[in-house]
């Protein structure tokens, strides 16, 4: 990174003329970044949906299920990151996207949990009392119910996830992490800006899609706030 | 100093063992010592940490005492898990750099500022709406200042709450600073990073011990430090409050 003063200084923060020049290396770099993004948060799920179903059936293992993704949503990301570089390699996606499913754990196990606490114990009567097993009921009843607090869990998991995959550029991945990181060490700062706005974009983006698939699954909720 | 990157990657052999490096002098003295690394990266935390009580807190417990800004404390409370602070530096660094000012401390500060601000604000302001109402109007009827109500009455009760909020700060702002290394500056992360740089597994271990000690510990500093400041008194209403809340 011996890069000179002047160099430094000299570099405009950002050349347009290089985003269209490197379109290519642009796009590569988001679709990294949102491969990463969505195998973690796929990953997560499937591990919180089973985590919450445990802390559902079983009330005790909730406090220990909460300890445990607290604690590793507290453990520092590049730690966690390098941790695994050496057991899978740099370039392994299991590198990256075991500590990125990692950190979905709690916010997502939180959410799921309480969206099936949420259900009001009269629905479910109701549905056991019109002959549903348990299984339909949770399928058709429970779940549609918890749908909202789901879904936020998983717009905060994802926006916090592509903040993250940035952070994965340390071991040689990471998509619009790598950018910020080869324009570091150029001093050429237009992929840095081009690598950083584009993540906090891209989060922003994915925030208001899965908002949109949100609304769209629940449309009760919809006509009730028209109501109301 | 300022501007260019410092040359600071410390030669180590490729096949020394973790123990045996660890546990030399030399690895801990020295101008490129773990002392020296864990100093500055203690400062830089607790400057950070400082600098958000001293801005989160009044504001919080103003606006709750008031009873003013709920929705937007509520909107806080989702993107507070959500702070691009890696983005949010590398955006800063070029800036900071072209206007003469050195790769830190302004862009990775105030990165972990907008991470530690959240959690500090948000606990203060759930703990002071959470005062039991009956002390609050207890002491306006005894003629009580609005702010010597804030401050003697709804802060001391939220004080568990407000400091639980800092701690979670702390602990995030710790846990997150090592990123610093890698946008031109040193700190505890640089051993992961030369590490990483040199394929020597030795000095990531050893890194990953140092960061993850060092958030530990500051977990820790925090419990024994809310023993010493916080009156037994404040300490068993709040677990009370506790109980009643989950």
């Amino acid at each position: 990174m011996a890069v000179s003063l002047l160099a430094q200084a000299r570099n405009p923060i950002i050349r347009w003329e290089w985003i269209i020049e490197e379109w290519h290396q642009i796009q590569s770099a988001i679709f990294e970044h949102l491969r990463l993004t969505v195998l973690a948060m796929l990953l997560g799920l499937v591990v919180s949906a089973g985590l919450a179903a445990i802390a559902l059936r079983y009330r005790w293992t909730l406090t220990p299920i909460t300890a445990t993704t607290s604690l590793i949503y507290t453990l520092p990301s590049v730690a966690l990151f390098a941790l695994l570089a050496p057991v899978f390699g740099n370039l392994s996606l299991y590198t990256a996207v075991l500590p990125l499913a990692g950190y979905t754990l709690l916010i997502l196990v939180t959410n799921i949990v309480a969206g099936f606490q949420a259900v009001p114990p009269s629905v479910r009567d109701a549905a056991e009392g019109m002959g549903f097993g348990p299984a339909r009921r949770i399928w058709t009843v429970d779940l549609p119910l918890a749908l909202p607090f789901i879904v936020t869990g998983i717009r905060i998991a994802t926006v916090s996830t592509v903040g993250m995959v940035t952070v994965a550029a340390i071991i040689g991945q990471g998509g619009l992490g790598r950018l910020i990181f080869s324009g570091l060490r150029r001093a050429f700062w237009t992929p840095m800006t081009v690598g950083a706005s584009l993540s906090i974009i891209l989060a922003l983006l994915l925030d208001a899609l899965i908002l949109g698939v949100g609304v769209l699954l629940t449309p009760w909720a919809r006509r009730r706030r028209a109501t109301s | 100093m300022n501007g260019a990157a410092r040359p600071t990657q410390a030669a180590v052999r490729r096949d020394i063992g973790f123990f045996e490096w660890f546990f030399s002098a030399d690895t801990w003295w020295g101008n490129n010592g773990i002392l020296e690394s864990l100093r500055e990266t203690v400062v830089l935390c607790a400057a950070v940490t400082l600098v958000a009580v001293v801005l989160s807190v009044p504001v919080a417990s103003v606006l709750a005492h008031l009873r003013r800004a709920e929705l937007s404390t509520t909107w806080l409370v989702s993107i507070s898990r959500a702070v691009p602070t890696f983005a949010i530096a590398a955006l800063l660094v070029p800036w900071s750099l072209r206007s003469g000012r050195g790769f830190e401390p302004i862009p990775i500060f105030t990165a972990l500022l907008l991470l530690a601000l959240v959690p500090i604000y948000l606990n203060t302001y759930t703990a002071i709406r959470q005062v039991p109402e009956g002390a609050v109007d207890a002491a306006r009827a005894l003629g009580e200042t609005e702010l010597s109500i804030l401050t003697r009455v709804e802060l001391a009760l939220a004080a568990s709450l407000v400091f639980a909020g800092v701690r979670v700060a702390a602990i995030q702002v710790v846990a997150t600073e090592p990123i610093r290394a890698f946008l031109g500056g040193d700190g505890l992360g640089r051993y992961v990073r030369d590490g990483i740089g040199q394929s020597n597994n030795t000095l990531v271990v050893g890194g990953i011990v140092l960061i993850g000690g060092l958030a530990a510990l500051t977990g820790l500093a925090f419990v024994v430090l809310e023993r010493l400041v916080l009156p037994n008194g404040v300490r068993r209403l709040a677990r009370q409050q506790g109980k009643r809340t989950t």
